[in-house]
């Protein structure tokens, strides 16, 4: 015999599952689900480190060497290979001597006699694919002259340029 | 006759098996909520990047005077560590505060570095280590990293503090009336030239740039190297002329203040360190004999108290010896002077930085 | 039936705890996620690298140089980084602490950046 008594529990039942499924339907859907990957910690320290590196190469060890950072004489003088490997061992060495596995990418931007901004491809460890997460840092380098870069294209005489470096972990 | 009671009834059995289905599902989900709840090496990945910018980009506080040379009973007056020189010179960093701030017998690890450097509202471990990519220095403090911690790595340079190298025949008197027993010889150190008119230097590097290259006396260590007394003698040369270094005092001259004498080498002092002859323990006591050199490094903040930038100070050091002679003295002529002329001038040093947070 | 039969109502009141337990949980879950967040985000949209770079730049040049150096930077800075970049030296007055006077401005959009530096 049914009777409306015995169905309440079943009822009460159904109740209780939709609201437990309804609210950890909405928790999960507006939880955001950030790994740390996400949150861009990574980028910031290869950013930080890039940066360093470029700051670092563009401070002179001495007043003795007439003010000029090593970055300065090495795009004055055209010596790309220096670069790279000057900048991978700044941003790959650690305290404890162990060697991380960064990776670069270097352009020279400078404008021109005519006024537009060009390019010069300073150098790089890897090819770029296109698949890597890669940060970009930059530089400000004060010129005196183009010397071995006026084939390039540099304007003869004091100039500003723009050292770019893409950096990547492999 | 049976009776139902001890059963349970359908009705229960649906609702219960419902609410359980439900519950199950409902647990379930929540592992999956919680996986991106790596909060602990996300946060320790931010308070490694803030103890890394407090350390590369700031001078510390006290500024003045500085906290590198507050000595271990000041040390509660230190609030905050910071290496670099000054704002302006981010990740450059003077070789005073990093060895003040790795000293392990002076602050203990790690109460002594939590509200000084790391901060934060929990009692986070770390591991802080610098060391130069010509590895002539290495300095680490704190625990070996256990997995899952914070990191940053900073590139550095450390400016290392100029020293002067005095070869003692150069400074000889000569003529009779010098031909005497006693012997002054004098070193400026001209604080208004190194300090405020720094005209040598600001025409060689941008002017935000000079505290990574200025000598300054009141700060940085200084370094007095005398070598090759023994040719400095005449009519008796080399070491049997007994050759004994008497005193080494420190005049003043200032505008508000009348030439005067304000310290003297007294034996032991933890700011004076006095070398003879390549020896590796500050001599007890003057005098001395000396055979060839005479090394004496003023620590970093020992003439701070004593000067300002527009004082001269000068370092006297008098000597003694057996015979009359002519000798290292230039107290007839005019004082030498420390400047960016005359002495090793500063250089920096790369070198890399980690923290480590847990 | 006289009246309701309230025996069944303790699980759908195990359900409302259930869910309130949840919704807590959530709101630290969010909490904490967001620590890491905020901090690298906001190191990396802040532009201080760019800046200092810029400043020292600026800093480093002398009278001669700067409407060259201006235009250098100005070309470049809104060619690669759609930012603007501008600056004025100026000679100070004879008898002040300081000789020449640097306004800096810097603009990428969402950071602006206005200083006035005197060395």
């Amino acid at each position: 015999m049914v009777n409306s008594d015995g169905q309440l529990f079943t009822i009460e039942g159904i109740a209780a599952g939709l609201i437990m499924l309804l609210t950890a339907y909405i928790v999960v859907s507006t939880t955001s689900m950030y790994t740390p990957g996400d949150t861009h910690i990574s980028d910031m320290q290869l950013e930080q480190l890039g940066s360093d590196a470029l700051r670092m190469m563009n401070t002179p060890n001495s007043t003795a060497e007439s003010g000029q950072s090593m970055l300065q004489n090495i795009i004055k003088n055209k010596e790309t290979e220096r670069f790279r490997e000057t900048f991978l061992t700044f941003c790959n060495s650690t305290t404890a001597g162990s060697y991380d596995n960064l990776q670069l990418s270097a352009d020279l931007y400078y404008r021109t006699g005519t006024n537009t901004v060009n390019k010069y491809h300073l150098t790089h460890s890897r090819n770029l694919t296109g698949g890597e997460h890669a940060v970009r840092v930059t530089e400000w380098v004060h010129l005196n002259d183009c010397n071995n870069l006026c084939g390039v294209g540099l304007r003869p005489g004091v100039q500003t340029v723009l050292v770019e470096v893409l950096l990547w972990r492999d | 006759m049976l009776n139902d009671h001890a059963y349970l009834s359908i009705d229960f059995l649906a609702g219960m098996t419902i609410f359980m289905i439900a519950f199950i599902w409902v647990a379930t989900m929540i592992p999956g909520l919680l996986i991106s709840l790596q909060g602990g090496t996300i946060d320790y990945d931010a308070v490694a990047y803030r103890t890394g910018v407090i350390l590369v980009e700031d001078p510390g506080w006290p500024s003045n005077p500085p906290w590198e040379i507050k000595d271990d009973l000041q040390k509660d007056d230190i609030e905050r560590f910071g290496l670099s020189i000054e704002k302006d010179t981010p990740n450059i960093l003077k070789l005073s505060k990093v060895e003040r701030f790795f000293c392990s017998t002076s602050f203990h690890y790690p109460d002594d570095y939590q509200h000084r450097v790391i901060f934060g509202d929990r009692p986070y471990l770390f591991n802080i280590s610098l060391s130069t990519f010509d590895a002539t220095m290495s300095h680490s403090v704190g625990d070996i990293r256990p997995d899952g911690y914070g990191y940053i790595r900073r590139l550095v340079k450390i400016k290392y503090p100029s020293n002067s190298t005095i070869n003692a025949p150069n400074f000889r008197n000569s003529g009779l009336s010098a031909n005497v027993t006693k012997h002054v010889f004098s070193v400026q150190l001209n604080c208004t030239e190194l300090i405020r008119n720094i005209t040598n230097l600001a025409n060689q590097i941008p002017a935000y740039q000079i505290p990574a290259y200025q000598i300054n006396p009141l700060r940085d260590r200084i370094m007095v190297n005398i070598s090759n007394m023994r040719g400095a003698g005449v009519f008796h040369p080399g070491a049997n002329n007994g050759i004994n270094l008497s005193a080494i005092e420190i005049f003043r001259q200032n505008p508000a203040q009348p030439f005067g004498k304000v310290r003297e080498y007294l034996g032991p002092d933890p700011m004076v360190s006095v070398y003879i002859d390549g020896g590796t323990t500050t001599v007890p006591a003057l005098p001395a004999s000396v055979t060839d050199n005479v090394s004496v490094i003023f620590s970093p903040g020992f003439f701070y108290g004593m000067a300002s930038d527009n004082t001269q100070l000068y370092i006297n050091y008098t000597y003694k010896l057996e015979q009359a002679d002519n000798f290292f003295n230039n107290s007839f002529t005019i004082p030498y002077p420390y400047d960016y002329n005359h002495v090793t001038r500063p250089i920096l040093k790369e070198g890399v930085l980690e923290v480590a947070i847990w | 039936m006289a009246r309701l039969n309230d025996d069944a109502q303790w699980i759908v009141l195990m359900g409302f705890i259930v869910s309130f337990s949840l919704f807590f949980l959530a709101i630290v879950v969010n909490q904490s996620t967001v620590v890491g967040q905020t901090t690298a985000e906001g190191v990396l949209e802040f532009p201080k690298n760019d800046i200092r770079s810029v400043r020292e730049e600026v800093i480093a040049c002398s009278d001669a140089d700067m409407d060259k150096v201006l235009k250098d930077m100005a070309s470049i800075a809104m060619d690669r980084k759609n930012a603007v970049v501008s600056f004025r030296i100026t000679q100070a007055p004879q008898g002040l602490p300081f000789n020449k006077t640097f306004e800096i401005h810097y603009n990428n959009g969402v950071t602006a950046y206005n200083e006035t530096a005197t060395y």
